[in-house]
This record gives structure tokens, sequence and C-alpha cells, in this order.
């Protein structure tokens, strides 16, 4: 485990492990964190893990880690790294199981005092119209050959069906279609797992929520993505369910034979990786692609459940239960981008491990209706405390690959958590705070408890402090649904 | 990596077959063995037991035969914790018993008895390759295994 004697304070918030710290570091390693979030890290091993992403061969600058950091497998979550094309590595482990988890905002035109009579109508309507839990299928039934284009194209597959609309799409990240994406990169299992899953949330830390916007911090930024105080808004957070679980098990151990061939050595075998170059990481990297296409068509579908749920909930009540996209963002995933490094600029390859991307105002690949703001970033909290709206800034272009936090971290294990919160007991608290609660397993509620979670606000101030993302705008939950 | 939390042995008392350590994010087991056959089974058992609390005698024993190649022993036992969370994620199927037709380390031929559960506890997204390593012990072979939850 690394102590504080191994890394110093390079700027205020950003602390540094030089390159010398350990022999096989190609990289320095850097982590963002305020003095708070800083013994939570030194508490697990996730600087450990930091350390070992600096050895990836073709890392450029710098590994990253965001304040949100905790222990994960290989890679630490909150990870950031960059290798340069064309012979730099991608790793499968560097994006995750679940490739493409992400968040998706939805906005309405509704305030809070208008829709407080329904919430919990509302509630019900979300929890049987958006399947979630172990092994619940979904209710899009594919035709042949329809699992292969949802894979290739997206969200596009899921405007063709009827399940979205063009300012959905405009509004998602890389338009909901990552180019490249092959479905025969892709295995039978991978495909088998994902066939009747469209439209599910899963389990675990996925959830959905409806919540109401508290503050906010930028007024014109904040009306340009269409959010005001009091509004009702509704997030989604899920990913790319068994299919991207088993395309990235699937080359994990497809590279661990590979390696060899490329005589590359890994402090974990978790990191395991194959250059950009090879036909084994060329086929991941589509692969990973077509997983990602799933995901952003994943929660596209549950976006069209939600407008049912709502229409179901508040038709004749309210006079519009509109509701639309302000943005969806990626958090687990690599990508092909350009950035400056030694002063010019190079094409690599961005691994965000629980990261979320943050481009700043100009950025080409933004929508035209954010392109002079910057991204969207979305930051779930944990259950029942606050998540965030933040814009992606210059300062995370220059420091972090256009890169920021995802959520709150963890600081404590699940089993621990299990151990000293009911979930039974949890659900009645949050009841009480006026936040209407439907989970299919207690056990899982409890895991999620906001005690396993760090300060969501601190990490968002460390972001912000550090010039790495812009406050928008703070939602609390007022319905809450899990798997 | 992390300290001991739970332990669950055999009724008689025998050494411990697997426990619960900790991990910020997922779930760890370190299971033991003494030898690769009852390592294999005590990582099923292990992770039954992170989904479900029990299976029950209700329903059918159903059966499934399974083989497996992989590059090393480390290799198998992935593989062989995938194929069981796959059961259990497509048809919420639960393996307590494991008859081997053959076993080395990297290769596995096999026959799973189990039943299907109603519900999940929890659901295995993936079994990681995370720090794992088999290593010989006084009492045989142990192992350490994080699954992505």
């Amino acid at each position: 485990m690394l102590s504080s004697a191994d890394f110093r304070e390079i700027a205020p918030y950003l602390y540094e492990v030089p390159q010398s710290y350990r022999a096989d570091m190609r990289v320095p390693a850097r982590f963002y964190a305020d003095s708070q979030l800083l013994e939570g890290v030194l508490g697990d091993r996730s600087l450990e893990q930091l350390v070992n992403t600096a050895t990836l061969p073709g890392a450029v600058k710098y590994a990253l880690a965001m304040p949100d950091i905790h222990q994960g497998y290989g890679f630490p979550i909150g990870g950031v790294v960059a290798t340069e094309l064309p012979h730099g590595v991608i790793s499968p482990g560097g994006v995750g199981y679940d490739i493409n988890c992400g968040v998706r905002l939805l906005g309405t035109h509704l305030e809070q005092e208008e829709v407080q009579p329904y919430l919990d109508a509302l509630a019900s309507a979300l929890y049987t119209n958006c399947p979630s839990g172990v092994g619940k299928g979904g209710h899009v039934k594919l035709k042949s050959g329809e699992l292969e284009r949802l894979m290739e194209t997206g969200a596009h597959w899921a405007l063709k069906r009827g399940f979205a609309t063009a300012a959905d799409l405009e509004r998602t990240e890389e338009g909901g279609c990552l180019e490249g994406a092959a479905a025969g990169t892709v295995s039978p299992r991978a495909k088998d797992r994902g066939r009747d899953q469209v439209g599910t949330l899963g389990a675990g830390n996925h959830f959905i929520e409806v919540d109401v916007v508290r503050e906010i911090f930028d007024e014109s930024a904040a009306q340009r993505i269409g959010l005001f105080p009091n509004q009702i808004a509704v997030q989604i957070h899920c990913g790319s369910r068994g299919l991207g679980h088993q395309v990235c098990s699937d080359y994990v151990k497809r590279f661990q034979r590979s390696i060899h061939e490329y005589g590359l050595r890994l402090p974990d075998r978790e990191l395991v990786c194959a250059p950009l170059s090879s036909p084994e990481g060329q086929d991941y990297l589509a692969a990973m692609k077509a997983a990602g296409n799933y995901a952003f068509a994943n929660r596209q579908v549950l976006t069209h459940h939600i407008r049912h749920s709502f229409e179901q909930a508040l038709a004749g009540k309210v006079k519009n239960f509109q509701v639309y996209q302000v943005y969806d963002i990626a958090h687990n995933m690599a990508k092909i981008e350009t950035h400056e490094v030694d002063g010019r600029p190079r094409k690599v390859c961005v691994h965000r491990k629980g990261a979320t991307r943050a481009f700043g105002p100009g950025a080409p690949v933004l929508p035209a209706i954010y392109r002079d703001i910057g991204q969207p970033v979305l930051v779930p909290g944990s259950m029942g405390t606050a998540s965030w709206v933040l814009l992606g800034t210059e300062g995370s272009m220059t420091q972090t690959f256009g890169s920021t936090c995802h959520g709150a971290g963890r600081t404590m294990s699940r089993h621990k958590a299990k151990k000293s919160v009911r979930g039974a007991t949890l659900r009645d608290e949050l009841e009480a705070g006026g936040i209407h609660i439907r989970a299919g397993s207690m056990s899982g509620l409890a895991e999620e408890a906001p005690v396993a979670y760090k300060d969501v606000n601190r990490v968002v101030k460390v972001v912000h402090g550090a010039g790495i993302a812009k406050m928008v705008a703070r939602i609390e939950p007022l319905v809450v649904i899990k798997g | 990596m992390g300290r001991k939390t739970e332990s669950r042995s055999r009724p008689n008392s025998e050494p411990l077959d697997f426990e619960e350590i900790e991990h910020t994010a997922d779930w760890a087991l370190r299971i033991t063995g003494s030898n690769l056959e009852e390592l294999l089974c005590n990582a099923a058992r292990g992770m039954n037991s992170l989904m479900v609390r029990e299976v029950g005698a209700d329903g059918s024993l159903l059966e499934k035969p399974v083989e497996l190649e992989a590059i090393d022993a480390e290799s198998l036992l992935v593989e062989w914790l995938s194929e069981l969370a796959y059961w259990a994620e497509r048809e919420m199927l639960v393996f307590e018993r494991f008859a081997f037709h053959a076993l080395t380390p990297t290769h596995l031929k096999a026959t799973l008895y189990g039943r299907a559960v109603s519900a999940m506890e929890k659901h295995i997204k993936a079994v990681t390759y995370h720090n794992l390593k088999i290593a010989p012990t006084a009492r045989g072979l142990e192992a350490t295994v994080v699954f992505d939850v």
C-alpha cells in the first residue's frame, strides 16, 4: 500500500506519484483529492491499482484518477489512461465489464408541487414498466438480425423502432452511435445474453430516479441545457447488461493468450491488453463499440418506458408531462481522441474506467446546442443524496484528457454495508424523508446505502476547484427505482 | 488483500473452503481446496453463497454437461465460475453438485447438477483475473477471486 510519503501535492487538489516510485512505471500517476478524500484513498488499494495502470505500454503524460477513486479490479474505479496510437495498447479491464455504463438525464416542464400528489403512482408505473433485477428480460422482442443492427447503429436502431426522437440522439454522447462497431466481433454467447435484455435496468448500483432540481449554480448554462429550479427531472444509470459483460470476459480471456505473443508484462492479469494495431486490439475495439451501442439503445428504450410511465401516471392530472433529453454520457469506455501530448496534438486511446468524458467549450464532437458552453457531465450521487450536473472545461482538456469524475465513489465494502445497514430500515428511513423507493432486493438496497459512499458534494467541489469541470446544478431524488 | 470478514466451514469442521474478504466496490472470496477439483467445487459453492441464500429442494434436479479449455489453472477457474454465472443469469440455475469426468489445469469435462431458484440475491456480472493466482499451501491450494457485481 502507498503512504503519503510516496506522493506530493503539485497543485491545489492534485497529487502525483513520481515515475521513480516503481521501476515498471512508464509515466507518473496523478490523482485529484482534498484532505478528507485523501484519507479515504489511503484506506484501500486504489492507489496501488492506479500505479499499476501507469505501466501500460504506450501510456502518455500520466495515469490519472478522479476524486471518486476507489478500489476496483485491474484499473481503480475513477481511472483514466491514454495510450498513443498506433502501437499503444487497449485494455478491456480499463473499460470494465459494464461497457458504456453511463447516465442519462431527462428534463420535464413540471415543477415538484404539480407532481408531488402523484409520485407514488409514478414510482409504481416506472417499476412496472422498466424491468429490473437479475434475470429479468425486457419487453422488446428482436427479430432475426435485429440485434446485430442494434449493435452496429445504437440509438439509431431505437429511432427507427419508434423508441427515440431525433433530439434524443442529438443530445447523446457520440449521437448514440459509435462508428466502427462490428457485430461479427461479438461472440454468440454475448449475443445470447443480450438478446432479451434491451430496455432493462439490471441490478447492483443501477437505478432510475425521479429528481427535483434543488439548486442552480450557473443560470445561463442551466437554461441552455433545459434545467430550472424546482423542476422535475429523471436520471437513468445502467449499461450494456449481459452482452457487455460477456464481451469484456471474452476479450480478457483472448488477450491472456495473445499477450505472450506481444511480449508484454503486466503487474496484474486483469490489466491484460493488446496493441491497438494488432488484430486482437482491433477486434476488441469493434466489439467494445458494439456493446457501447447496445448500452445507448438500452438507455434509449428505458427512456421510452419512462415516457410511457409519465403518461400513465400523469395524463389528465398535469398540463404537460412531456419528457425531453438533456444529455447521455458514458463512464466506462475507451475512445480514440486527439489530445495535446508533448506540445502537439496526438491521437490517443483514452480509457475511462468510472470516469466521464468532459469536453470543454468548442470541442467539434459536441452537438451544436452545447458546443459553446461545453459538454454536460452527469454525476449521480449515492442513493438518497444529491446528484450533479456539470460542464466540461478548458481545464479538463489540458489536465485530464477531457475527463472528470463519474459519481460519489464507494468508501465501504458491500459486505460491511450489508452488515451495518438493514435494507428494510433504510427503505423506511428514505420513505420517511419523502423519497419513494421501489427495490427488488432489500440486501441490494443495503449495499447501496449512502453511508457506503463518499460525499458527492465534496467530490464535485474538488473537480470544480481543480478546474476539470464546473458546477451547473444540484438535483435531489424523489423516487428511486432499483433492481 | 483485505481482512477476513466471514468464514464458512463444512459441518464436520474440516478446513475452511471459502471465505468472503473485504473489497470496496465488488465481492471477493478466498477459496481453498486440497486439490484442483476441490478448489473448483468450493469456488462454485462460494459463488453460490453470494448469489442465493439457499437453493432449497423444490423443483426438479437438472443436469448440464460442461467442457472448458484454458491456458492455465487460473484461467480454468475463471472459465468455470463464468460458466456457472452464465446459467444463473440466463435460467436462474444454481448448481451444487459436480461430477468431474476429466480434469487437468487446462481442460475440464464435468456434469453439473442443480436447480432453478425463484430469486437471486446478487447478480454476478463477471469473474475477474484481478491478482488471481492459485498458490500451493500446506493444505493444498488457495486462490482469491474478485467478482464484478
